[in-house]
């Protein structure tokens, strides 16, 4: 066999076009999400569900309101 | 010959070719080859930000990538993982290439996937073969007997590649998976050239009788 026939058969360990597909949309999504901020993120979920987005920022509120006073209290008695 | 009649003849057969090139670069496949100034201008984009641009690079390596890596591992899957690995870390470090140092950029992702590879190797134990699994069944396509003829091809290959040193196999991978020279490959395995030359057509040849013996064999059990 020479260079240009092993290099020919080489081609049987392409991958299939399925995998091609899978490890293409990986890859993709992984640098979607490496380039957008969450700041972005928050906004796009606004867009598309507004009020589940208001919860979610509502009760991130009021567990840092709550919680914080409590951690208070909790570290001064710990101490 | 008769081809190009009937292109010639049927003027819609044009476009159907463009067709088929559109929808193959659609699902993933780019197999024009870019020449290097081509590949540097995408490289030039794709820093700037050019999703497309990083996006037609992504296309016109990864084939390369997995077919280098598969020569070199024991598996698909694992093939897949590193080629994802080597990938991602390719087109978010593209401002650490420099072509001026006269690396070509499938040079340059060869090495990020080789050092993704052997750092799959230090993690694994035992060593790893390059076979060791039953061929993937591939794709369905029209003819039944091409698919057949493939898988026995593939399993002939990996069959050969197992047999082989694990450096040699590392050479072969890179010579005909990503098709580097051999001063590549020697900047890459830390050899002399000289060198890469006498074990590439040394590995050439027992590949080369390997994988005759076997696809006989193979061919007269079937």
């Amino acid at each position: 066999m020479n260079d240009t026939e092993i290099m020919s058969l080489w081609s049987a360990l392409e991958p299939t076009s399925r995998r091609r597909a899978r490890i293409e949309t990986r890859v993709s999504e992984w640098l979607e999400a490496s380039e957008t901020s969450i700041a972005a993120e928050w906004l796009g979920l606004l867009k598309v569900e507004p009020l589940r987005a208001l919860a979610y920022a509502s009760l991130g509120a009021v567990v840092l309101l709550l919680l914080t006073p409590v951690g208070w209290i909790a570290g001064l008695l710990l101490t | 010959m008769i081809l190009a009649a009937t292109m010639a003849a049927l003027p819609s057969a044009r476009h159907l070719s463009w067709l088929f090139k559109a929808l193959s670069v659609l699902f993933g496949a780019d197999s024009e080859a870019l020449a290097e100034d081509a590949v540097l201008e995408l490289v030039e984009r794709a820093r700037a930000g050019d999703r497309a641009a990083r996006q037609r690079l992504y296309r016109q390596h990864v084939q390369r990538v997995f077919r280098t890596v598969r020569g070199m591992l024991r598996s698909d899957a694992e093939a897949e993982d590193v080629t994802q690995d080597a990938m991602l870390t390719a087109l978010t470090s593209l401002d650490r290439y420099s072509p001026r140092s006269g690396t070509r950029f499938v040079a340059w992702l060869t090495t990020i996937a080789v050092n993704t590879t052997r750092r799959r190797f230090r993690r694994r134990r035992p060593e790893l073969t390059a076979t060791g699994e039953l061929p993937e069944i591939a794709d369905p396509s029209d003819d039944p007997a091409e698919d057949i003829d493939l898988a026995r091809r593939r399993a002939a290959l990996l069959q050969a590649l197992a047999e082989l040193e694990p450096r040699e196999r590392e050479i072969v991978s890179l010579r005909y998976g990503s098709d580097l020279n051999a001063t590549e490959i020697a900047a890459q395995v830390r050899m002399e050239p000289a060198n890469v030359r006498k074990i590439l057509e040394r590995a050439r040849a027992s590949l080369g009788e390997r994988i005759e013996a076997l696809m006989k064999s193979r061919g007269a059990a079937a």
